[in-house]
């Protein structure tokens, strides 16, 4: 799989695949687009990092760590980051639908689990954007899906 | 009045899962974490109940959505009585777990595992929403998946495969049938689709039938009814006792509420003058045959294998498919005889709360003797009762609650079933009723001489001593049985509430809860 031609795709792909996924992430609360589908997009991109540099890419080239074996790999490695991540993610996400709870407590009222609400704000350069708290329930969904798929490929990968 | 005590079940267990991930590398604190999550699970649910007791539904719309657009959890006495169940349970089975399992195991993935089960099963408890039904059921699968591959190696993978596949095709009907009811229908939310049945022409509700049928049996599925029943010996068998316990205990229940929920409150507020193949009545109707059909067939089927498995575990996994078979009966009576909904409902409930305190005890008891003795076979196992009489005397507990001894929880359950079946002139039900509580006999008393009494053999006679603590879980679930049966009066008076929402007037009461008024 290692040929030359996938190595340079990939060196033109990766950067373009974070881009866009970054862009779906951003305008996903309200436009097509989302935390889980940039998580995809990114996880899937680092997957094609594997295909065309080998398993150990990620933790060698971008950690600079050493990687002893397959197994370390997988036990102690990158794969304990990657499960981190999901574990994290899930955390913001439920800490974003807290946080309106927690609101409507300061300021006695009752507001459900996962309420959201936005602002607008002028930037410089952007101009008028739309602020959404809904982004923050979106970065969650986003690290849950990037550590669960690359969990799951460096596992059965490495096997 | 909408109040953040709805969703706080859900949260607590949500959030004790996450900090189970977070903090895997400290099993003490993991412990912890897992155990002070577990009591806070149980101190809200039993909040959440007391706002429910004797008979108030409360809606709560997640994200302020209003319904039907948004994500509504309603806990009504149905609702309630489930939870609590697995509010007594799961606390009982985690302190049980921790001593059980071996400290690298926890500490991998059994806790995170334990609270997500936990947070699937509440979530379906408390969703009145049919998509989001289908999501909790999801996520409590996930969790059931990894419990029951937990020990891996060559019976945990081959069961836990058949799970997965079986589970997997259930899940595609499942989630079939809810597309089918959203394109028909119009909406997702249970109290809206009712309410459109209600309003619905008969033509226009008669696809509802078979989507309705397809999702019966997803449900039967869930909760091992035959002929659906092939994934539950071996998953049970596999699981470790605990796993087996909660999966047991709570697990299955949701394919049983779901069947109430779904069943006797949406789709039997169909137009009444429904009318198929001779069978007039309405939707539900149509219900009542093929619910005795798996009923009938679960209590024969799985009370004749039980009477000859040669493993405790094996026997308690057979056993648990007949029982639930027990738990639908009378809802295939309620379901063909309108006047009888609260009733049979009711009889279910009190039957699947027995269940849910007796076969986790039955598993926990065979935990301990496998840890104990190295061994659940029944041809070496003997004379146990005399090595530890405290263990003995809480499997006779539970053993007779299933058989149904009076003052235990089993004996009102099964008075229950016999007299939904009595009143609606069942005679084919009340026979195979009899005929399974014999079978039920049978098999409780066959383990009770393999195992319990008899010459004390060399494997009992050199086990080693039983561990105080889970041997203190299993006394207190045995409590459980007897106190659930000795207070029985406000137990019956919950659970007949809680088949009150399977009435005309209880269902009107929940649709008003959801939608508020009833404007869409």
């Amino acid at each position: 799989m290692t040929t030359v031609i996938l190595r340079t795709i990939t060196r033109l792909v990766l950067p373009l695949g974070f881009v866009v996924s970054f862009a779906f992430f951003l305008q996903g609360h309200n436009l097509p687009g989302g935390g889980f589908i940039a998580g995809v997009l990114t996880a899937s991109v680092v997957a094609l990092a594997y295909l065309a540099y080998g398993l150990d890419v990620v933790e060698e080239d971008v950690f600079g760590r050493e990687v002893e074996t397959a197994v370390e790999h997988v036990q102690h490695g990158v794969v304990r980051d990657y499960q981190t991540l999901y574990a994290a993610g899930l955390a913001v996400a439920v800490a974003g639908g807290l946080a309106a709870m927690l609101y409507g407590y300061l300021t006695d009222t009752t507001i459900p689990f996962m309420t959201q609400t936005f602002r607008y704000a002028t930037v410089p350069l952007f101009g008028h954007i739309e602020l959404a708290s809904a982004v923050v329930f979106d970065l969650g969904v986003y690290a849950v899906v990037v550590g669960a798929l690359l969990t799951i490929i460096s596992v059965v990968g490495a096997e | 009045m909408t109040t953040n005590l709805v969703i706080a079940p859900v949260l607590v267990a949500l959030v004790t899962a996450i900090t189970c991930i977070l903090v895997r590398f400290a099993p003490r604190v993991q412990r912890t974490c897992s155990l002070v999550g577990v009591v806070a699970y149980s101190a809200t649910t039993f909040a959440l109940l007391a706002r429910v007791w004797p008979a108030n539904t409360l809606a709560y719309q997640v994200g302020n959505w209003r319904a039907p657009y948004g994500i509504t959890l309603v806990a009504d006495p149905l609702s309630g009585f489930m939870l609590t169940m697995t509010a007594v349970v799961a606390p009982l089975t985690l302190v049980y777990s921790v001593r059980h399992l071996k400290a690298p195991g926890q500490r991998v993935s059994y806790h995170t595992l334990f609270h997500f089960l936990l947070v699937g099963s509440t979530g379906a408890f408390l969703t009145g929403d049919l998509f989001n039904l289908f999501v909790w059921f999801e996520v409590t699968l996930m969790a059931s998946y990894g419990l029951v591959a937990f020990y891996s190696g060559r019976d945990g993978t081959l069961a836990a495969t058949r799970y997965v596949v079986l589970n997997l095709v259930g899940s595609s009907l499942m989630l079939l049938a809810v597309g089918g009811l959203y394109g028909v229908t119009g909406t997702l939310n249970m109290a809206d689709m009712a309410r459109w049945l209600a309003a619905a022409s008969p033509a226009e509700a008669t696809p509802v039938l078979g989507l309705s049928l397809l999702l019966l049996a997803v449900f039967g599925l869930k909760a091992g009814l035959v002929p659906f029943q092939w994934w539950v010996p071996s998953a049970y068998a596999a699981a470790p006792a605990p796993a087996a316990a909660m999966l047991a205990g709570v697990a299955k229940k949701v394919g049983v509420y779901a069947v109430i929920r779904v069943g006797f409150v949406v789709f039997a507020a169909a137009d009444p003058t429904f009318t198929l193949g001779g069978l007039a009545g309405d939707l539900l109707a149509a219900y009542g045959p093929v619910l005795f059909a798996l009923a009938g067939a679960s209590i024969l089927v799985g009370g004749l294998a039980a009477l000859d498995r040669p493993t405790f575990e094996e026997t308690l996994a057979y056993s648990s498919i007949g029982q639930v078979g027990f738990i639908v009966l009378p809802l295939a009576v309620a379901a063909a005889v309108p006047d009888l909904r609260t009733v049979g409902v009711a009889a279910a409930l009190v039957y699947a709360l027995n269940h849910a305190l007796a076969k986790p005890l039955l598993f926990l008891v065979g935990g301990l003797v496998e840890d104990a003795a190295g061994t659940t076979e029944l041809d070496v196992l003997g004379g146990l009762a005399g090595r530890s009489p405290t263990l003995a005397g809480a499997f006779l507990v539970g053993g007779l609650s299933l058989v149904g001894i009076p003052p235990l929880a089993g004996f009102f359950g099964k008075l229950l079933v016999f007299r939904a079946a009595a009143l609606g002139d069942a005679t084919v039900a009340l026979a195979v009723a009899v005929a399974g509580a014999v079978l039920t006999i049978a098999y409780v008393s066959r383990t009770w001489n393999r195992a319990f009494w008899g010459e004390r053999t060399d494997v009992v006679a050199s086990m080693g001593a039983l561990d105080p603590v889970r041997l203190a879980v299993v006394v207190a679930l045995a409590g459980c049985i007897v106190a659930v049966g000795v207070g029985f009066g406000p137990v019956y008076g919950f659970a007949e509430a809680a088949g009150h929402v399977a009435t005309g007037p209880g269902r009107d009461a929940y649709v008003r809860a959801v939608l508020g008024g009833g404007v869409a």
